[in-house]
């Protein structure tokens, strides 16, 4: 099963796994290039782009040796590495005659132009349609719909945990996803089927998927369903890959939904025939609405937009969840604040209008849970998708309307642990929903949010769980001189892969390796050209 | 290429890539780290490297096993402790 065993959760493991020659594809087009720019990069890796964008010869090295300060060097050298890596830069070969230089690859340097400039007829940031809207679709109808259709994927998975008042839980979701959507989780491992006829159950994946944040969570599954998709093309018959899907050019049609704009109308006319046959899968996953009377207009909804916001900090559900659907400023990504969309997003966010109304359970259970020293839970929670998630790392006594309470036990926080959820999740999706009254009285009493002792506990239960930490790589060993050692091991720290290591011995341990075996070729050809003039 | 090397730099090149182990790191407390050697003085069939005092070098295809067996071990040895944190308890 590629599917499984690839752990590409994320967009960031998913681009540095591709080719060079894929990614340069990728930056052809402009709103690609312009979406990596904003989202995978970090902030000094900007910077540099910037700075070479408009330069007419290749950037010195040593010219930026001299910019960025001697202390910084390790997050230089870890932004050149990233810039590297994802083949936005292209660094020259050491030779004795010429320094060396740095430079935009040219297919991303022409593309972050025209994003910036607007010129050239790419269409790479949507095709409007030019045919009437129907009066009944505004931004607050696309929120409802979205969160709709988003709930229901996580109440699938939710409701696969197989814990206590499942049963209220399905029947309040009765409609659920797609039969396509379901098989995409169940072949994405998020939740498997254990035994045949006992339903299906979460798996480890499943849960670090229902607490990571919407935009997140939209990642995973838009990529689960690329490498579904390879994998079907790869396996399937070769006569039919003008039918398959290139998922260069699906990635890219995600990059380009990104940079549309929440509200409005574009043209599926305008679409190749591979990016029209994907769209029903969007309209499964929530992310874009075809009107039922119009079938040649879409509307992207805020889960599409979003994409690419640089909104990256881990949330809970329901806070990453209204984020994404009422429109904070924060998540909302600079496309789809402007112009008209975001007078009617903007007014629903912020006063609870029309556009919140559809969420409004969402914000109810945000700041609803009250945690006590002697480690009872008292949660003001309404919504089964909330009360499912707390039943994963608490024993739940008592369910009264409106309220739930329980306790956190060793076992419970043990049998989370086991199902692949970690403490820092538990104290963070606690921390994020914790209740007016605990916020109050902690800003008064200068104290932390969460009971320290609390606190203090789920992390050592944790650790009683988890006796050691294991991470997959290489070691690297058997040097002859210690200066070899050291050339390798700190070029190894200041691209930040080292986990471990140990000069006494000239040992060390990295988690990634390319870019190490890179760096002994050129080292290795170096060397040669040295002994070749002696 | 190799034969224009000179002989320093064919053992540089090929030694620092033939001396690249794959592997899981693993790191633990000296505790656990007895039990590991233990368990894998049996046969060595976990420990590829024994790094420093809190640091091992695993076999990738083994560490679930070892993991599996490393709790067996602990489960004999720790007593569990049942309700620790329910201090005040509901009254039945």
């Amino acid at each position: 099963m590629s599917i499984a065993s690839s752990k590409t959760n994320s967009l960031a493991q998913y681009l540095e796994q591709l080719q060079g020659t894929t990614l340069r594809r990728l930056y052809q087009q402009p709103s690609a290039a312009f979406a990596i720019f904003r989202r995978m990069l970090p902030h000094l890796a900007k910077t540099i782009v910037m700075a070479c964008l408009y330069m007419p010869t290749p950037f010195l090295l040593s010219d930026l040796e001299i910019w960025v300060r001697p202390t910084a060097k390790r997050e230089k050298d870890q932004a050149i590495s990233i810039l590297k890596s994802l083949h936005i830069v292209a660094i020259s070969i050491p030779a004795k005659d010429a320094p060396q230089t740095l430079s935009l690859t040219p297919n991303f340097r022409t593309s972050l132009r025209l994003a910036l400039e607007g010129g050239g007829r790419h269409n790479s940031f949507g095709v409007p349609s030019t045919q009437p809207v129907p009066a009944e679709i505004d931004a607050a109808f696309l929120d409802r719909y979205a969160h709709k259709k988003w709930d229901d994927i996580l109440h699938f998975v939710v409701n696969s945990v197989g814990l206590g008042g499942s049963s209220t839980i399905s029947s309040s979701s009765a409609s659920g996803p797609k039969q396509s959507v379901k098989d995409l989780l169940v072949g994405g491992r998020l939740v498997e089927r254990r035994n045949v006829g006992s339903g299906i159950n979460i798996t480890q994946a499943g849960f670090t998927f229902l607490l990571q944040e919407t935009n997140a969570q939209v990642w995973t599954l838009l990529l689960l369903w690329l490498e579904a998709a390879d994998h079907a093309a790869n396996g399937g018959d070769k006569t039919g890959s003008a039918a398959a899907v290139d998922s260069v050019d699906m990635l890219s049609f995600f990059f380009l939904l990104a940079s549309l704009e929440l509200g409005r109308a574009y043209s599926t006319d305008a679409l190749t025939e591979r990016r029209q046959n994907m769209l029903p899968n969007l309209v499964d996953f929530g992310l874009i609405y075809i009107p039922p009377s119009n079938p040649h207009q879409f509307f992207p909804t805020r889960l599409a937009t979003t994409l690419t916001s640089s909104e990256t900090a881990l949330r809970s559900v329901s806070a990453g969840f209204s984020a994404a659907t009422t429109g904070l400023p924060s998540s909302s990504s600079p496309s789809s604040s402007s112009g008209e969309a975001a007078d009617g997003s903007g007014s629903g966010g912020v006063s609870g209008g029309p556009g919140g109304a559809g969420v409004l359970g969402d914000a109810q259970d945000r700041n609803s849970i009250i945690l006590e020293t002697n480690f009872r839970m008292y949660a003001y929670v309404q919504s089964p998708l909330q009360i499912a998630v707390l039943a994963l790392f608490s024993e739940l006594k008592f369910r009264f309307r409106g309220l739930v309470s329980g306790h956190l036990t060793r076992a419970s926080i043990r049998r989370a642990i086991d199902m692949g959820i970690t403490s820092d999740q538990i104290v963070s999706y606690l921390a994020t929903h914790a209740h007016e009254q605990m916020r109050r009285q902690a800003a008064a009493a200068r104290k932390p949010l969460l009971p320290p002792v609390v606190v203090d506990q789920i992390r050592l239960w944790q650790l009683d769980s988890e006796r050691m930490a294991a991470t997959p790589g290489w070691l690297f060993r058997n040097y002859d001189s210690q200066q070899e050692y050291l050339d390798m091991a700190n070029f190894a720290d200041d691209i930040g892969v080292v986990v471990w290591r140990n000069d006494r011995r000239r040992m060390f341990f990295a988690h990634r390796i390319d870019q190490i075996k890179d760096y002994m070729k050129v080292r290795g050809k170096a060397r040669e050209q040295q002994q070749q003039q002696k | 290429m190799s034969e224009k090397r000179s002989k320093g730099n064919v053992v540089a090149v090929r030694g620092s890539q033939s001396n690249t182990k794959i592997g899981v790191l693993v790191e633990c407390d000296p505790s656990i780290k007895s039990i590991i050697i233990n368990l894998d003085s049996e046969n060595n069939a976990y420990i590829i490297e024994d790094l420093d005092e809190t640091h091992l070098l695993i076999k990738e295809n083994h560490l679930g096993e070892l993991k599996a067996r490393l709790d067996d071990r602990l489960k004999e040895t720790v007593p569990v402790v049942e309700n620790d944190s329910d201090s005040d308890r509901d009254v039945k």
